[in-house]
Protein backbone atom coordinates (compact mmCIF):
# COMPACT_ATOMS: atom_id res chain seq x y z
CA UNK A 1 0.00 0.00 0.00
CA UNK A 2 1.52 3.28 -1.06
CA UNK A 3 1.25 6.44 0.98
CA UNK A 4 2.52 8.99 -1.55
CA UNK A 5 0.34 9.38 -4.63
CA UNK A 6 0.20 11.61 -7.69
CA UNK A 7 -2.01 14.66 -7.29
CA UNK A 8 -5.46 14.26 -8.88
CA UNK A 9 -4.74 17.14 -11.26
CA UNK A 10 -1.70 15.27 -12.53
CA UNK A 11 -3.79 12.12 -12.96
CA UNK A 12 -6.21 14.22 -14.99
CA UNK A 13 -3.42 15.43 -17.27
CA UNK A 14 -2.37 11.81 -17.63
CA UNK A 15 -5.91 10.71 -18.48
CA UNK A 16 -6.21 13.53 -21.03
CA UNK A 17 -2.97 12.28 -22.61
CA UNK A 18 -1.17 15.56 -22.00
CA UNK A 19 1.89 14.41 -20.09
CA UNK A 20 5.28 13.89 -21.67
CA UNK A 21 6.44 10.28 -22.01
CA UNK A 22 8.82 10.36 -19.02
CA UNK A 23 6.12 11.86 -16.80
CA UNK A 24 3.56 9.38 -18.07
CA UNK A 25 6.04 6.60 -17.27
CA UNK A 26 6.25 7.73 -13.62
CA UNK A 27 2.46 7.72 -13.41
CA UNK A 28 2.17 4.34 -15.17
CA UNK A 29 4.61 2.69 -12.77
CA UNK A 30 2.64 4.00 -9.82
CA UNK A 31 -0.73 3.00 -11.32
CA UNK A 32 0.47 -0.53 -11.93
CA UNK A 33 0.77 -0.93 -8.16
CA UNK A 34 -1.94 1.37 -6.84
CA UNK A 35 -5.59 0.34 -7.15
CA UNK A 36 -6.86 3.60 -5.64
CA UNK A 37 -5.17 5.75 -8.27
CA UNK A 38 -6.24 3.32 -11.02
CA UNK A 39 -9.80 3.77 -9.93
CA UNK A 40 -9.41 7.54 -10.04
CA UNK A 41 -7.98 7.31 -13.55
CA UNK A 42 -10.97 5.16 -14.57
CA UNK A 43 -13.31 7.94 -13.48
CA UNK A 44 -11.17 10.53 -15.25
CA UNK A 45 -11.20 8.46 -18.44
CA UNK A 46 -14.99 8.47 -18.19
CA UNK A 47 -14.85 12.24 -17.84
CA UNK A 48 -12.86 12.32 -21.09
CA UNK A 49 -15.53 10.18 -22.79
CA UNK A 50 -18.33 12.47 -21.62
CA UNK A 51 -16.41 15.60 -22.69
CA UNK A 52 -15.90 14.06 -26.13
CA UNK A 53 -19.60 13.33 -26.37
CA UNK A 54 -20.55 16.92 -25.46
CA UNK A 55 -18.67 18.56 -28.33
CA UNK A 56 -20.26 20.02 -31.47
CA UNK A 57 -21.15 17.57 -34.22
CA UNK A 58 -18.97 17.19 -37.28
CA UNK A 59 -19.78 15.76 -40.68
CA UNK A 60 -18.01 12.69 -41.99
CA UNK A 61 -16.97 12.34 -45.62
CA UNK A 62 -19.16 9.98 -47.54
CA UNK A 63 -17.50 6.68 -48.27
CA UNK A 64 -15.44 6.86 -45.12
CA UNK A 65 -17.09 3.86 -43.50
CA UNK A 66 -16.53 1.82 -46.67
CA UNK A 67 -12.86 2.64 -46.66
CA UNK A 68 -12.65 1.50 -43.02
CA UNK A 69 -14.37 -1.75 -43.98
CA UNK A 70 -11.96 -2.37 -46.81
CA UNK A 71 -9.09 -1.73 -44.44
CA UNK A 72 -10.29 -4.28 -41.90
CA UNK A 73 -10.98 -6.77 -44.68
CA UNK A 74 -7.41 -6.54 -45.87
CA UNK A 75 -6.09 -7.03 -42.34
CA UNK A 76 -3.58 -9.70 -41.64
CA UNK A 77 -5.68 -11.95 -39.43
CA UNK A 78 -2.67 -13.72 -37.94
CA UNK A 79 -1.11 -10.50 -36.74
CA UNK A 80 -4.47 -9.53 -35.37
CA UNK A 81 -4.85 -12.72 -33.41
CA UNK A 82 -1.32 -12.46 -32.12
CA UNK A 83 -1.96 -9.04 -30.64
CA UNK A 84 -5.08 -10.12 -28.83
CA UNK A 85 -3.77 -13.41 -27.45
CA UNK A 86 -0.59 -11.80 -26.19
CA UNK A 87 -2.70 -9.15 -24.51
CA UNK A 88 -5.03 -11.71 -23.00
CA UNK A 89 -2.18 -13.71 -21.59
CA UNK A 90 -0.76 -10.51 -20.11
CA UNK A 91 2.57 -11.36 -21.66
CA UNK A 92 3.64 -7.85 -22.48
CA UNK A 93 6.80 -6.74 -20.77
CA UNK A 94 6.26 -3.75 -18.53
CA UNK A 95 7.47 -0.35 -19.66
CA UNK A 96 10.22 -0.55 -17.08
CA UNK A 97 11.49 -3.93 -18.30
CA UNK A 98 11.50 -2.66 -21.87
CA UNK A 99 13.54 0.36 -20.87
CA UNK A 100 15.92 -1.09 -18.33
CA UNK A 101 15.74 -4.89 -18.42
CA UNK A 102 15.24 -7.00 -15.34
CA UNK A 103 18.29 -6.12 -13.29
CA UNK A 104 18.26 -2.57 -11.99
CA UNK A 105 21.31 -3.14 -9.82
CA UNK A 106 23.35 -4.38 -12.79
CA UNK A 107 22.93 -1.23 -14.88
CA UNK A 108 26.06 0.76 -15.84
CA UNK A 109 25.79 3.08 -12.84
CA UNK A 110 28.11 6.05 -12.61
CA UNK A 111 29.40 6.67 -9.11
CA UNK A 112 28.96 10.24 -7.99
CA UNK A 113 29.54 11.36 -4.43
CA UNK A 114 30.10 8.65 -1.82
CA UNK A 115 26.79 6.90 -1.50
CA UNK A 116 25.20 8.12 -4.72
CA UNK A 117 25.28 6.66 -8.25
CA UNK A 118 23.40 7.99 -11.24
CA UNK A 119 22.47 6.92 -14.74
CA UNK A 120 21.09 9.36 -17.27
CA UNK A 121 18.50 7.63 -19.47
CA UNK A 122 17.20 10.74 -21.28
CA UNK A 123 18.28 9.24 -24.61
CA UNK A 124 15.67 6.47 -24.23
CA UNK A 125 13.04 9.13 -24.83
CA UNK A 126 13.92 10.51 -28.25
CA UNK A 127 12.49 13.92 -29.00
CA UNK A 128 11.87 14.82 -25.33
CA UNK A 129 13.48 17.81 -23.68
CA UNK A 130 13.38 16.65 -20.11
CA UNK A 131 16.20 15.02 -18.30
CA UNK A 132 15.40 11.52 -17.09
CA UNK A 133 17.75 10.17 -14.44
CA UNK A 134 18.01 7.02 -12.39
CA UNK A 135 19.61 7.46 -9.00
CA UNK A 136 20.88 4.93 -6.54
CA UNK A 137 21.59 5.55 -2.89
CA UNK A 138 23.32 2.66 -1.13
CA UNK A 139 21.43 1.10 1.75
CA UNK A 140 21.86 3.32 4.81
CA UNK A 141 23.58 5.96 2.68
CA UNK A 142 22.96 9.70 2.76
CA UNK A 143 22.66 12.07 -0.16
CA UNK A 144 24.03 15.59 0.09
CA UNK A 145 21.57 18.29 1.03
CA UNK A 146 20.07 19.97 -2.01
CA UNK A 147 17.19 21.97 -3.29
CA UNK A 148 15.56 21.99 -6.73
CA UNK A 149 15.54 24.71 -9.34
CA UNK A 150 12.61 23.41 -11.31
CA UNK A 151 10.13 20.68 -10.70
CA UNK A 152 11.25 17.15 -10.21
CA UNK A 153 8.96 14.13 -10.42
CA UNK A 154 10.27 11.00 -8.74
CA UNK A 155 9.10 7.43 -8.37
CA UNK A 156 10.81 4.89 -6.13
CA UNK A 157 11.71 1.76 -8.11
CA UNK A 158 13.44 -0.19 -5.37
CA UNK A 159 14.04 0.13 -1.63
CA UNK A 160 13.01 3.24 0.24
CA UNK A 161 14.31 6.65 1.24
CA UNK A 162 13.38 9.07 3.97
CA UNK A 163 13.63 12.82 4.33
CA UNK A 164 11.95 15.51 6.44
CA UNK A 165 8.64 14.81 4.70
CA UNK A 166 8.47 11.14 5.49
CA UNK A 167 9.38 7.71 4.20
CA UNK A 168 9.04 6.98 0.49
CA UNK A 169 8.64 3.31 -0.32
CA UNK A 170 8.71 1.37 -3.57
CA UNK A 171 6.25 2.83 -6.12
CA UNK A 172 5.66 5.97 -4.05
CA UNK A 173 5.37 9.09 -6.15
CA UNK A 174 6.69 12.50 -5.17
CA UNK A 175 7.07 15.90 -6.79
CA UNK A 176 9.74 18.26 -5.45
CA UNK A 177 10.26 21.90 -6.32
CA UNK A 178 12.18 25.03 -5.32
CA UNK A 179 10.79 25.01 -1.79
CA UNK A 180 12.05 21.55 -1.02
CA UNK A 181 15.50 21.42 0.47
CA UNK A 182 16.08 17.86 1.53
CA UNK A 183 18.71 15.37 2.50
CA UNK A 184 17.44 11.92 1.62
CA UNK A 185 18.64 8.82 3.43
CA UNK A 186 18.21 5.29 2.07
CA UNK A 187 16.34 3.23 4.64
CA UNK A 188 15.92 -0.53 4.83
CA UNK A 189 18.43 -3.14 3.75
CA UNK A 190 18.24 -2.56 0.00
CA UNK A 191 19.86 0.14 -2.10
CA UNK A 192 17.27 2.77 -2.96
CA UNK A 193 16.74 3.31 -6.70
CA UNK A 194 14.60 6.15 -7.99
CA UNK A 195 13.56 7.40 -11.40
CA UNK A 196 13.34 11.17 -11.72
CA UNK A 197 12.17 13.50 -14.44
CA UNK A 198 13.73 16.94 -14.12
CA UNK A 199 12.53 20.15 -15.62
CA UNK A 200 15.66 22.04 -14.45
CA UNK A 201 18.93 21.17 -12.71
CA UNK A 202 19.16 20.78 -8.95
CA UNK A 203 20.86 23.44 -6.86
CA UNK A 204 23.14 22.25 -4.09
CA UNK A 205 22.82 23.93 -0.72
CA UNK A 206 25.22 22.18 1.65
CA UNK A 207 28.97 21.70 1.80
CA UNK A 208 28.90 19.86 -1.50
CA UNK A 209 27.65 22.91 -3.34
CA UNK A 210 30.57 23.02 -5.75
CA UNK A 211 30.10 19.47 -6.93
CA UNK A 212 27.76 18.48 -9.68
CA UNK A 213 25.22 15.72 -9.97
CA UNK A 214 24.61 14.33 -6.54
CA UNK A 215 21.51 12.33 -5.65
CA UNK A 216 19.37 14.15 -8.11
CA UNK A 217 20.96 16.67 -10.36
CA UNK B 1 -16.04 -4.34 -2.77
CA UNK B 2 -19.25 -5.04 -4.64
CA UNK B 3 -18.84 -7.40 -7.53
CA UNK B 4 -21.38 -7.65 -10.28
CA UNK B 5 -20.79 -11.30 -10.85
CA UNK B 6 -22.98 -12.19 -7.92
CA UNK B 7 -25.98 -10.46 -9.48
CA UNK B 8 -25.87 -11.16 -13.19
CA UNK B 9 -29.48 -10.18 -13.87
CA UNK B 10 -29.13 -6.73 -12.36
CA UNK B 11 -25.73 -6.27 -13.91
CA UNK B 12 -27.08 -6.93 -17.36
CA UNK B 13 -29.50 -4.06 -16.93
CA UNK B 14 -26.60 -1.66 -16.47
CA UNK B 15 -25.15 -2.30 -19.86
CA UNK B 16 -25.68 0.78 -22.00
CA UNK B 17 -26.66 0.42 -25.69
CA UNK B 18 -23.19 1.34 -27.00
CA UNK B 19 -21.56 -1.28 -24.83
CA UNK B 20 -24.03 -3.85 -26.14
CA UNK B 21 -23.17 -2.91 -29.71
CA UNK B 22 -19.46 -3.05 -29.03
CA UNK B 23 -19.87 -6.47 -27.49
CA UNK B 24 -21.66 -7.65 -30.65
CA UNK B 25 -18.72 -6.46 -32.71
CA UNK B 26 -16.32 -8.31 -30.42
CA UNK B 27 -18.24 -11.56 -30.26
CA UNK B 28 -19.78 -11.83 -33.71
CA UNK B 29 -17.91 -9.33 -35.90
CA UNK B 30 -21.33 -7.70 -36.33
CA UNK B 31 -20.93 -5.04 -39.03
CA UNK B 32 -24.28 -3.42 -38.44
CA UNK B 33 -23.36 -2.80 -34.83
CA UNK B 34 -19.95 -1.55 -36.00
CA UNK B 35 -21.65 0.89 -38.35
CA UNK B 36 -23.90 2.18 -35.57
CA UNK B 37 -20.81 2.80 -33.42
CA UNK B 38 -19.16 4.60 -36.33
CA UNK B 39 -22.15 6.89 -36.79
CA UNK B 40 -22.21 7.79 -33.13
CA UNK B 41 -18.52 8.00 -32.24
CA UNK B 42 -16.99 8.85 -35.63
CA UNK B 43 -18.03 12.52 -35.57
CA UNK B 44 -16.94 12.85 -31.93
CA UNK B 45 -13.48 11.54 -32.73
CA UNK B 46 -13.23 13.78 -35.77
CA UNK B 47 -14.00 16.82 -33.63
CA UNK B 48 -11.49 15.61 -31.04
CA UNK B 49 -8.78 15.48 -33.73
CA UNK B 50 -9.70 18.92 -35.04
CA UNK B 51 -9.73 20.49 -31.56
CA UNK B 52 -6.27 18.99 -31.07
CA UNK B 53 -4.85 20.77 -34.09
CA UNK B 54 -4.92 17.66 -36.27
CA UNK B 55 -7.44 19.12 -38.73
CA UNK B 56 -5.67 17.80 -41.82
CA UNK B 57 -5.41 14.35 -40.25
CA UNK B 58 -8.83 14.27 -38.58
CA UNK B 59 -10.38 11.57 -40.76
CA UNK B 60 -7.16 9.60 -40.76
CA UNK B 61 -7.40 9.54 -36.96
CA UNK B 62 -11.04 8.42 -37.11
CA UNK B 63 -10.00 5.62 -39.45
CA UNK B 64 -7.11 4.52 -37.21
CA UNK B 65 -9.38 4.52 -34.17
CA UNK B 66 -12.06 2.44 -35.89
CA UNK B 67 -9.63 -0.11 -37.26
CA UNK B 68 -8.26 -0.38 -33.74
CA UNK B 69 -11.78 -0.79 -32.31
CA UNK B 70 -12.41 -3.66 -34.74
CA UNK B 71 -9.15 -5.40 -33.89
CA UNK B 72 -9.51 -5.07 -30.15
CA UNK B 73 -13.22 -5.53 -29.77
CA UNK B 74 -12.67 -9.18 -28.80
CA UNK B 75 -10.87 -7.90 -25.71
CA UNK B 76 -13.65 -5.51 -24.74
CA UNK B 77 -15.27 -6.35 -21.44
CA UNK B 78 -18.27 -4.23 -20.54
CA UNK B 79 -17.65 -4.97 -16.88
CA UNK B 80 -14.34 -3.12 -17.07
CA UNK B 81 -15.47 0.04 -18.86
CA UNK B 82 -18.41 1.56 -20.70
CA UNK B 83 -17.96 1.53 -24.48
CA UNK B 84 -17.61 5.30 -24.65
CA UNK B 85 -14.83 5.31 -22.05
CA UNK B 86 -13.06 2.46 -23.82
CA UNK B 87 -13.34 4.26 -27.16
CA UNK B 88 -12.13 7.54 -25.64
CA UNK B 89 -8.95 5.84 -24.40
CA UNK B 90 -8.33 4.36 -27.86
CA UNK B 91 -8.85 7.77 -29.50
CA UNK B 92 -6.51 9.39 -26.98
CA UNK B 93 -3.82 6.77 -27.58
CA UNK B 94 -4.11 6.96 -31.36
CA UNK B 95 -3.78 10.75 -31.14
CA UNK B 96 -0.65 10.41 -28.99
CA UNK B 97 0.69 7.80 -31.41
CA UNK B 98 0.05 9.99 -34.41
CA UNK B 99 1.88 12.92 -32.81
CA UNK B 100 4.77 10.70 -31.75
CA UNK B 101 5.14 9.40 -35.29
CA UNK B 102 5.14 12.93 -36.68
CA UNK B 103 7.71 14.14 -34.17
CA UNK B 104 10.05 11.24 -33.85
CA UNK B 105 13.50 11.60 -35.24
CA UNK B 106 14.69 8.01 -34.97
CA UNK B 107 12.80 4.91 -35.99
CA UNK B 108 13.25 3.39 -32.56
CA UNK B 109 10.54 3.97 -29.96
CA UNK B 110 11.64 1.91 -26.96
CA UNK B 111 8.41 2.55 -25.07
CA UNK B 112 5.14 2.20 -26.94
CA UNK B 113 2.22 4.48 -26.27
CA UNK B 114 0.24 1.63 -24.78
CA UNK B 115 2.98 0.71 -22.36
CA UNK B 116 2.23 4.08 -20.78
CA UNK B 117 -1.44 4.74 -21.52
CA UNK B 118 -3.47 1.57 -21.21
CA UNK B 119 -6.88 0.65 -22.52
CA UNK B 120 -9.25 -0.33 -19.67
CA UNK B 121 -9.52 -4.07 -19.31
CA UNK B 122 -6.28 -4.91 -21.10
CA UNK B 123 -3.02 -5.96 -19.48
CA UNK B 124 -4.44 -5.74 -16.02
CA UNK B 125 -3.32 -7.74 -13.07
CA UNK B 126 -6.61 -7.20 -11.32
CA UNK B 127 -9.56 -9.43 -12.25
CA UNK B 128 -11.96 -7.71 -9.87
CA UNK B 129 -14.88 -5.91 -11.40
CA UNK B 130 -16.00 -3.08 -9.26
CA UNK B 131 -19.36 -1.44 -9.30
CA UNK B 132 -17.53 1.85 -9.00
CA UNK B 133 -15.96 1.36 -12.37
CA UNK B 134 -19.16 0.66 -14.13
CA UNK B 135 -21.08 3.42 -12.48
CA UNK B 136 -18.42 6.05 -12.88
CA UNK B 137 -19.45 7.09 -16.34
CA UNK B 138 -23.11 7.52 -15.50
CA UNK B 139 -22.20 9.46 -12.38
CA UNK B 140 -19.81 11.71 -14.28
CA UNK B 141 -22.43 12.42 -16.95
CA UNK B 142 -25.06 13.33 -14.35
CA UNK B 143 -22.77 15.49 -12.22
CA UNK B 144 -21.38 17.33 -15.24
CA UNK B 145 -24.80 18.83 -15.91
CA UNK B 146 -24.61 20.72 -12.63
CA UNK B 147 -21.14 22.18 -13.05
CA UNK B 148 -20.73 25.91 -13.73
CA UNK B 149 -19.75 26.80 -17.28
CA UNK B 150 -16.34 28.17 -16.23
CA UNK B 151 -15.36 24.79 -14.81
CA UNK B 152 -16.53 22.90 -17.88
CA UNK B 153 -14.60 25.28 -20.15
CA UNK B 154 -11.36 24.53 -18.33
CA UNK B 155 -11.93 20.76 -18.38
CA UNK B 156 -12.85 20.85 -22.07
CA UNK B 157 -9.57 22.57 -22.91
CA UNK B 158 -7.60 19.98 -20.97
CA UNK B 159 -9.40 16.99 -22.51
CA UNK B 160 -10.34 18.15 -25.98
CA UNK B 161 -7.45 20.47 -26.81
CA UNK B 162 -4.78 18.68 -24.77
CA UNK B 163 -3.74 21.87 -23.05
CA UNK B 164 -1.77 21.87 -19.82
CA UNK B 165 -3.23 23.80 -16.89
CA UNK B 166 -0.63 26.50 -17.55
CA UNK B 167 -1.64 26.80 -21.21
CA UNK B 168 -5.30 27.09 -20.23
CA UNK B 169 -4.40 29.85 -17.75
CA UNK B 170 -2.45 31.76 -20.42
CA UNK B 171 -5.24 31.41 -22.95
CA UNK B 172 -8.00 32.54 -20.61
CA UNK B 173 -5.82 35.24 -19.07
CA UNK B 174 -6.38 33.97 -15.53
CA UNK B 175 -3.86 32.83 -12.89
CA UNK B 176 -2.72 29.20 -12.87
CA UNK B 177 -4.11 28.90 -9.33
CA UNK B 178 -7.57 29.83 -10.57
CA UNK B 179 -7.44 27.16 -13.27
CA UNK B 180 -6.35 24.58 -10.73
CA UNK B 181 -9.05 25.54 -8.26
CA UNK B 182 -11.73 25.33 -10.96
CA UNK B 183 -10.53 21.87 -11.88
CA UNK B 184 -10.39 20.82 -8.24
CA UNK B 185 -13.93 22.07 -7.61
CA UNK B 186 -15.16 20.21 -10.65
CA UNK B 187 -13.36 16.97 -9.77
CA UNK B 188 -14.73 17.27 -6.26
CA UNK B 189 -18.25 17.33 -7.59
CA UNK B 190 -17.45 14.44 -9.89
CA UNK B 191 -16.27 12.56 -6.79
CA UNK B 192 -12.81 11.98 -8.15
CA UNK B 193 -11.14 13.88 -5.35
CA UNK B 194 -13.39 12.58 -2.62
CA UNK B 195 -11.70 9.23 -2.95
CA UNK B 196 -8.41 10.81 -1.93
CA UNK B 197 -9.66 10.80 1.62
CA UNK B 198 -9.94 7.04 1.66
CA UNK B 199 -6.36 6.50 0.61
Amino acid sequence: MNSHHPDTLTLMEFSAGNLTEPHALCIRLHLDQCADCRSRVDTLDSLGAVMMENQPQTEMSSGMFDSILSKIDSDDTDAEREVSTAAKAGKRASALQKLLGDDLNGLPWKRQLGDVSVLDISDRFPGQNEQVVLQKLVAGGKAPSHTHRGEETTIVLQGAFADQKGVFNQWDFVVLNQEDNHRPVAVGCEDCITLSVLSAPVKLTGTFSRMLNPFIR
Amino acid sequence: MTTLDSKPARAEGRKDPWSQLLEKVGKHQDREAYHALFQHFGPQIKYYAMANGLASHAEELVQEVFVSIWRRSCLYDWKKAAASTWIFTIARNQRIDMLRKMQRTSAEMPVETEDLWQIPGEYENEPVTSLHRLMSERRVRDSLKHLPEEQITVIAKVYMESKSHQMVADELGIPLGTVKSRVRLALNKLKVILQDQNV
